[in-house]
């Protein structure tokens, strides 16, 4: 059984991080979309609001931990994309006809070339803006890099050695998979998994700043961020702690050892 | 003796022109994926931008305004003249401000090539000069900075990092402009549309002060990622094991510091790092639309995003196939450059 003291110093405070960024779902002191406080807005850290309130009028700590939780659950999501759309890819190239796997690269390595950015700019083009329409740019826009390296470790591990004993040994299809491919497949499954959270928040932030979003009210770092240029002046907090909070939770995302 | 000369020099010269013929097919075909990728999107969009700019929703009015623009013809001929007009710059008007698409990217483009333009050159010669000095004068904790750009790059949102230094060398320190392009004030240099070009040209040494007053923090934050970049591949290239009995036998040789690693290390290395650059021009692409709604840069950024986000037909057309056609040039132009600087990589190609 594998407890938390096995884990090593990183991997929990990952965890600790992961369970209390997710945790502004439903923990967080005050509604994050309601303007309850407009006659205090812009006013400083209080007891009752540890961050302060922000221009509209709404509890600063509260809008920053559930865009914390947005982002987080959004760039899961752009990460759960790339990851099924190129696993998919490696797998018609590599056990698809020679033809279709010419096809799969040479469309890759055109993907390659475009900008996530126009990538994003071309789906909202017949989407409405939404975190939905970014989630499928990022995660659309990230597929080629992911193909590249999935498709490199799979050959790698496919091609090795132990994988073609268990073969002569009878080992085939799901059992192989199971117990000769997947375990040394894993950690850099992980650590490509690690990067591309990093990649496509950084992104998805990116797009949300520029108004991507829709909503300007939807809490997420980059539209906080957005939102609060105006007050640039007045409260510089409210432009530092949202860029600090995505840092720190990327930053812990790279510090984590799990599987590596 | 002529015709073997003749002969020597085409030997020498096709793998060039098979590179740049190679280069120019994948060119075409991604021109005409995303062109057909662009306008199979425009086809899908749920509105008619057409009603949507028309006061009087009078059905007659809309149709005729659609057969004017040339929007009820057949799919076909819609997608072979849309192409033909983006190839002869005829790109219309737009449909909010009814100014020429062509005019208005004539204005907005400058901006962005003289912010992207001046970003890389500032990225890239911090980013070698960081990693050449640490090397060449043995100062290794000089590499620190390096390693932290790499993270930064990964960890640090760009358009955060704009914010940031707005507030302390603009708010706190008052040093810099808050955004824009140039000084309300004063008249903008007239030329080019590359501001720092035109005023130099014109010998207006105020408004050159003004214009690098302005260009100073945009091109510093969008630099900070090329610079990781490349210092990060430069550091991890000058880590084989061949340059360092270079470094070795030509510090034997009694050649000096800068001779070693400003002329023979770094011209040995500067094609990879010119293949980095050029696989970055996506995201030097994006970094440039971020940093222009930071500094409220008039750039190509936020005209795009403004067009996509109203609909306009004829901006988001031939505007997204302009950035697909430049950032394709750009990965084009640094392959070649790449090619010509490294000779591994020449002699692979010509194999």
């Amino acid at each position: 059984m594998r407890t938390l003291s096995k884990l090593r110093i990183f991997d929990a405070w990952a965890i600790l991080i992961l369970v209390l960024v997710l945790a502004g779902f439903f923990l967080t002191p005050h509604d994050p979309m309601s303007q309850a406080f407009r006659s205090e807005a812009l006013e400083g850290p209080s007891i009752s609001h540890w961050l302060g309130i922000d221009g509209l009028g709404r509890d600063f700590l509260s809008r920053l931990w559930r865009g914390a939780a947005n982002t987080a659950i959004l760039a899961i999501a752009c990460l759960a994309v790339s990851l099924f759309l190129s696993s998919g890819l490696v797998a018609i190239e590599q056990s698809g006809p020679s033809w279709c796997g010419k096809l799969v690269r040479m469309l890759v390595g055109l993907w390659v070339a475009l900008p996530v950015i126009f990538i994003g700019l071309l789906l909202l083009v017949f989407l409405r803006p939404s975190p939905g329409a970014l989630v499928l740019a990022v995660g659309f826009g990230n597929m080629a890099f992911a193909f590249r390296q999935i498709r490199v470790y799979w050959i790698g591990v496919r091609g090795a050695l132990y994988v073609k004993s268990s073969e002569v040994l009878g080992s085939q299809g799901w059992r192989l998979f199971r117990w000769a491919i997947w375990p040394n497949l894993k950690p850099d499954l992980f650590a490509l998994g690690r990067l591309l959270f990093a990649i496509s928040a950084l992104e998805l932030s990116g797009l949300a700043f520029l108004g991507l979003i829709g909503d300007p009210d939807f809490a997420e770092l980059g539209s906080i961020l957005k939102q609060n240029q105006a007050y640039l002046f007045q409260a510089p907090m409210l432009v530092v702690l949202p860029g600090l909070f995505l840092s720190l939770m990327l930053l812990t995302t790279h510090l984590t050892k799990f599987h590596r | 003796m002529a015709k073997t000369v003749s002969d020597s020099s085409l030997h020498k010269k096709s793998p060039l022109w098979r590179f740049l013929l190679g280069e120019l097919r994948r060119f075409i075909l991604i021109f005409l994926i995303a062109s057909l990728g662009i306008f199979l999107a425009i086809e899908a969009m749920p509105e008619d931008p057409v009603s949507l700019r028309v006061k009087n929703p009078d059905p007659a009015r809309i149709e005729e305004i659609r057969d004017t623009l040339g929007l009820n013809d057949p799919l076909p001929i819609r997608y072979v003249t849309g192409v033909r007009d983006f190839v002869t710059l005829e790109w219309g008007k737009s449909l909010i401000s009814g100014r020429s698409v062509r005019d208005e990217i004539s204005r907005f483009l400058p901006a962005t090539l003289e912010l992207a333009i001046l970003g890389v050159c500032f990225g890239v010669t911090f980013g070698v000069t960081l990693v050449l000095v640490a090397h060449g004068t043995g100062w290794r904790w000089l590499l620190q900075p390096v390693r932290g750009l790499g993270a930064l790059g990964l960890t640090v949102p760009i358009f955060w990092i704009g914010l940031l230094l707005i507030l302390l060398f603009s708010v706190q320190l008052g040093i810099t402009p808050v955004g824009g392009r140039f000084d309300f004030a004063y008249a903008s240099p007239k030329g080019t549309g590359f501001f720092l070009i035109d005023s130099i040209i014109s010998g207006d040494g105020e408004a050159l002060l003004i214009t690098i007053k302005h260009l100073l923090l945009p091109v510093v934050t969008l630099g900070l990622y090329p610079a990781a970049v490349v210092s990060g591949t430069l550091e991890a290239r000058l880590g084989e094991s061949y340059l360092q009995r270079l470094v070795t036998a030509l510090r034997a040789r009694g050649f000096s510091p800068f001779r070693i690693w400003g002329k023979h290390v770094l011209r040995l290395v500067s094609g990879p790092v010119v293949t980095v650059i050029g696989t970055q021009a996506g995201a030097l692409l994006g970094g440039a639309v971020l940093t222009e709604t930071v500094y409220s840069w008039p750039g190509m950024g936020r005209f795009l995003v403004d067009g996509v986000l109203n609909r306009d037909i004829f901006v988001i057309q031939h505007g997204l196939l302009l950035v697909v056609v430049l950032a394709l040039f750009v990965v084009t132009f640094s392959d070649f450059l790449a090619t010509r600087l490294d000779h591994q990589l020449a002699k692979k190609e010509s194999e």
